[in-house]
């Protein structure tokens, strides 16, 4: 470059350039050898994942298919289920939270809601004495539930008039997001018991269910922003031909959210399909998802299976990697980052 | 087709919290009239359309259409069709599909969606872009786009709220005249919202004309041309827009600096200060004589064409606009006097801004 | 104001009193179209009231009792606050704050310097101008703060083991430090006019997508010093026996570094986007003007993508609390009690079915999750946004 050629801005010297490659391409080497090790591994035979290390297939090892007939062909009934099991469940939760947290995510950000403050106390209160009574006093669940629906209609009648602060969509908003910081460790203990005592532990419904919760404040906060960012005019002239609320929503709104809800789909699936904690306390067999088919490869007296173990693994990432691959236009575009704009 | 409805609306309110946005609007448009809102910017133009649609939410007052009160009914149940400044065409729907939108929504079947829409966009000149994209589309042809998707459900009226305003001079011009055509060609009903008093005027059947939420006047443009009911819609209407020139009654006259000009007729307190006004063609430049109505000094003088322009200060530091003839040689500085026709003068309380007549 | 999209009860009645014969659907369309705005609402706000404001409460009441689980049921005994004293000053205080030592001298100093810390930050908002709520809601942050450093004090800067507390605190801060900086060196590099650009950023958004479970069986192999990858390397320095998982500060960075491989991806992807939305105009007026990169990215790129960075991070920090899955797949929390966090603790006593202790801790992990996210939002993430 001559000293009286302009640099070109935006452009780096020789040496800025060589140094990012280097360090993009040491990143590159960081976040690949993981997933090569672990799929040279799916393909060991047993010796040679226990004699030491061998990187090279054909070179240093000949491959071997026994670790992916153990899991595809003998253990096809249990590996099936399994993954029958995730695939139902990460769709499922994906598509129900997806629907309800952006129906309510649209709901928040163009219709005005005012609950009292009294109401909601009054709700709170009543849930507490109803948790109190029926766990530490051993009232029946259903008298307890009468008397407080009850309790709670007096409340509203009686403080209504003298608590007269109303709360807006900010706060219920806020509510929702919120909910995200609870670990799943602190309701998980309270969500078995629910569960065990309607009998539907260990199967799809539980799983479903909780996970759609739990992936709720993610959908209606990212999709919250988004929302608000159509033009209303859209929306009102809509509205003006006759559409109602529901009409809005399917045909104007949520199509052009769509690269909204490409991303915030993508998230989501991804959390419900990795799932492991949840998992764990509400299956035990019928509706065991893939993460736990993985922590069971290390229940064996044999010690860990690496090799099957490894061939499970690279099983579950495939369908996400596929999803990431056709929906990385949406990631790219960095459209998730309309919800941190600040 | 549903007929052309009356809407009327009676001592129509808005508060936004404290602030009063519209103050007892009342008003009514008969059956297939052109109705233009008229007013600056921020004065409750668009609100009080919107409220008239059902999207802006009535504080007090009521709305009529046709013979039915529809003060509380939502917008869809209203048969009103609205165009937006923006537009507010579907993104991700061809210029077809924005169309017979309205006929989706209301259940009609595709063939009878896809003859309408055939209709309506043969009536804009939009036929031969169906298949396009509203992003694919010119910003007069998008204004068509929005014309025929409001007029493909045969409302009952429209509201147009500054429909030309994203369009350039040339182009503004051209879909004026369109749109009139089209609304006298429907009869529909309609409500047509502007800031801009040539658009008013050459719309318009009658105007109403708003500021800070109140009804200023309502009539003709040449009523409120002509006639105008207060200082403000005289300052308004006319490019350039009136001139004024203050001054203090004095039995007879307005002393207006070191001149009086009679009050031809029209009878005023002593010591009332009074505007004077007049529009540009109505005065002509003169020698600074004791003929002149008024002395004043030449600002600058602007040759458009067919006329110069010629701004003068007045003696209370004011500027006036005159109408000169194109061949004018004139020096800024210069002292010319002024002669205003004593017919065509307006009189003004210069602090309530109400119209002084001769017959009060 | 929002043009409320609900119909008025005197707009569906006009609008019935319009169609005379109505059919069943009509009238269910009808119903809905009239209860929308509850119908859009009221299912997220159930669904969160059941599956996580109810087990909220239920778990705060069961926080205060034992359990005894009973041939299918359970018998609930209130106990008060004697779970919570358990952890705090009873027989299990050094499994959640850590084994309390004499305090050598550095605890000393590093504890007498936090103090002095928060007593300079106290003093820095009185001078300020404080508030009611605002000096109410500070006391918060400062009690913790200053709890935890001298925390610190006692127990690793003292020689003794710590407990899961500030295990959890450890993995959060050193670890969102970690995944903060190479996160955003990574971004910025990316951001760049470089070939390949979307290589790496595909690339690079990978180890997101993996299930923890995976990652957590993955790097065991890597870190395996005598058959995994890098077992030559360990022979040649001598390091053969040496296992990752007996030393507590190799085992805790081993999580982490497994933790960054995953969530470093996380802060990239957003800080790249925040990058990519810094208008050109800025920094190139600035080069014209002969600003060096350094200079250009301090004082104008930063400072724009500065919102975005808090708030990415505050993401990150919320879901680093929660980490469970690589230190239990990873170290079974061992050795000892090292690479336990809260988050397992609480799972390990559920599976010793003591749910009364489970429920405490996983209450007081919310308690500092909370104040430590909330005090973060407000100190960092508003203030930022705000001037
Ligand atoms: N949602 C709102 N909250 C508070 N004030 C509002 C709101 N919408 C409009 N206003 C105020 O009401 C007044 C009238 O607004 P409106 O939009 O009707 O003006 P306009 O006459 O249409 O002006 P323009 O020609 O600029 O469109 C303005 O002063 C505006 O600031
Ligand atoms: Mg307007």
């Amino acid at each position: 470059m001559s000293l009286f050629t302009p640099r070109r801005v935006g452009h780096m010297s020789p040496g800025g350039s060589a140094i990012t490659y280097l360090l993009l391409i040491v990143w590159a080497a960081f976040v690949i050898f993981p997933i090569y090790w672990l799929v040279i591994t799916s393909f060991k035979s047993v010796n040679d994942v226990n004699s030491g290390p061998v990187f090279l297939p054909f070179i240093d090892f000949q491959p071997s298919l026994h670790a992916w007939r153990d899991l595809l062909i003998e253990d096809w009934a249990d590996t099936s289920r399994s993954y029958i099991n995730s695939i139902i469940i990460a769709l499922a939760s994906t598509a129900l939270s997806v629907l309800i947290g952006s129906m309510a995510a649209y709901a928040l950000a163009r219709v005005t809601y005012a609950p009292r403050l009294s109401t909601v106390l009054a709700f709170v209160l009543c849930m507490a004495a109803v948790l109190v009574a029926t766990m530490a006093y051993g009232v029946d669940w259903r008298l307890a539930g009468a008397v407080a629906v009850a309790l709670f209609v007096l409340m509203v009648r009686g403080l209504g008039n003298r608590i007269a602060g109303r709360l807006g969509n900010g706060d219920i908003l806020f509510w929702m997001i919120s909910q995200r910081i609870l670990a799943p460790v602190v309701v998980v203990v309270p969500i078995y018991m629910m569960f065990q005592s309607v009998g539907l532990l260990d199967t799809h419904i539980a799983i479903i269910l909780t996970y759609a919760v739990i992936n709720l404040p993610i959908v209606v906060w990212l999709m919250y922003d988004f929302f608000a960012s159509i033009p209303r005019d859209l929306e009102e002239s809509a509205q003006l031909d006759g559409a109602t609320m529901f009409t809005v929503f399917r045909e104007v709104v949520l199509p052009l959210s769509k690269p909204g809800l490409a991303a915030t789909t993508l998230l989501v699936m991804i959390l419900a399909w990795n799932e492991y904690l949840l998992a764990l306390f509400l299956s035990t067999a019928d509706a065991q998802t893939m993460p736990i088919l993985v922590a069971a490869m290390n229940a064996g007296e044999r010690g860990i299976l690496w090799w099957t173990m490894s061939a499970v693994i690279v099983v579950m990432i495939l369908p996400v990697l596929a999803l990431a691959v056709v929906l990385q236009r949406f990631i790219s575009k960095g459209i998730l980052v309309g919800a941190v704009k600040g | 087709m549903a007929t052309a409805k009356r809407i009327e609306i009676r001592e129509m309110d808005k508060h936004y919290g404290a602030f009063h946005a519209v103050k007892s609007l009342s008003l009514t448009v008969e059956p297939g009239e052109f109705l233009v809102l008229l007013g600056p910017s921020g004065c409750g133009k668009s609100t009080a359309l919107r409220m008239i649609a059902g999207l802006e939410e009535i504080t007090g007052g009521q709305v009529l259409l046709g013979d039915r009160d529809v003060t509380h009914v939502l917008p869809k149940y209203r048969d009103i069709a609205m165009v937006f400044q923006s537009y507010a065409l579907y993104p991700h729907k061809t210029v077809a599909e924005n169309i017979g939108f309205p006929l989706k929504i209301a259940g009609k079947t595709k063939a009878e969606q896809d003859a309408a829409v055939a209709d309506a966009a043969a009536q804009v000149q939009l036929g031969e872009l169906l298949g396009r994209y509203p992003r694919e589309l010119s910003g007069g042809q998008r204004q068509r786009v929005a014309l025929a998707r409001a007029i493909i459900r045969r409302p009952a009226a429209f509201l147009m709220d500054e429909p030309l305003s994203n369009l350039d001079a040339k182009l503004r011009g051209f879909m004026r005249a369109e749109l009139k055509r089209m609304q006298k060609d429907l009869g529909v009903t309609t409500i047509y919202v502007t800031h801009d008093q040539i658009e008013a005027m050459t719309l318009a059947h009658r105007v109403a004309i708003m500021r800070d939420g109140v009804l200023q006047q309502l009539g003709t443009p040449k009523e409120v041309y002509r006639d105008p009911a207060n200082m403000f819609v005289a300052g308004f209407m006319g490019s350039p827009p009136m001139n004024f020139v203050a001054g203090n009654a004095t039995g007879a006259g307005v002393k207006v600096g070191d001149r009086a000009l009679s009050l031809e007729g029209v009878r005023v307190r002593e010591g009332t200060h009074v505007s004077v006004g007049f529009r540009p063609e109505d005065a002509e430049l003169a020698a600074p004589d004791d003929t002149a109505d008024l002395v004043a000094e030449v600002f600058i003088a602007e040759m458009t064409g067919d006329e110069t322009l010629v701004t003068l200060t007045a003696p209370d530091g004011g500027h006036i606009i005159v109408r000169a003839p194109p061949d004018i040689e004139i020096e800024d500085g210069a002292r010319v006097g002024l002669r205003i026709d004593p017919a065509k003068r307006y009189y003004f309380e210069t602090d309530s801004g109400k119209r002084l007549r001769a017959d009060d | 104001m929002a043009a409320d999209l609900s119909p008025s009860p005197t707009g569906a009645a006009q609008a019935s009193a319009s169609l005379p014969a109505r059919s069943r659907g009509e009238r269910l369309n009808e119903w809905l179209d009239r209860n929308a705005r509850h119908i859009f609402l009221w299912p997220a706000v159930v669904l969160i009231l059941v599956f996580s404001i109810f087990p909220l409460v239920a778990s705060l009441v069961i926080a205060f009792s034992r359990i005894r689980l009973s041939g299918g049921g359970f018998q609930v005994r209130f106990v008060g606050w004697r779970n919570f004293d358990k952890q705090l000053f009873g027989s299990e205080q050094f499994h959640f704050l850590g084994t309390f030592g004499p305090l050598s001298l550095m605890g000393w100093v590093f504890g007498l310097a936090v103090t002095a810390g928060v007593i300079w930050w106290i003093a820095a908002y009185l001078r300020a101008g404080p508030t009611f709520i605002g000096t109410l809601g500070r006391l918060f942050p400062w009690g913790l703060v200053l709890g935890l450093g001298w925390l610190l004090s006692y127990t690793a800067l003292s020689g003794r083991p710590f407990g899961t507390l500030l295990t959890t605190y450890f993995y959060v801060l050193v670890g969102c430090a970690i995944q903060f900086v190479i996160g955003m060196g990574l971004a910025y590099l990316c951001s760049r006019a470089i070939r390949g650009r979307n290589f790496f950023r595909v690339l690079f958004f990978l180890p997101l997508m993996i299930t923890p479970i995976g990652i957590g069986y993955t790097f065991r192999m890597l870190a395996d010093t005598s058959k995994g990858p890098f077992s030559p390397l360990w022979q040649a320095a001598g390091l053969g026996d040496f296992s990752w998982a007996t030393d507590p500060w190799a085992a805790r960075m081993f999580i982490i570094i497994a933790d960054s491989w995953q969530w470093i991806p996380f802060v990239f992807i957003m800080l790249l986007a925040a990058f990519e939305n810094v208008p050109r105009d800025y920094s190139e007026a600035a080069s014209m003007d002969g600003a060096s990169e350094w200079q250009i990215f301090r004082e104008i790129t930063w400072p724009q993508i500065m919102p975005v960075a808090a708030t990415v991070m505050l993401i990150r920090v919320i879901e680093a609390f929660k980490i469970v899955d690589l230190p239990n797949i990873m170290t079974s929390g061992g050795p000892g009690i090292a690479t336990e966090s809260m988050s397992l603790h609480a799972l390990f006593a559920w599976r010793s079915l003591d749910l009364g202790q489970s429920s405490a801790v996983a209450y007081l992990l919310l308690f500092v999750t909370v104040v430590t996210c909330v005090s973060f939002f407000n100190l960092v993430v508003l203030r930022r946004v705000r001037s």
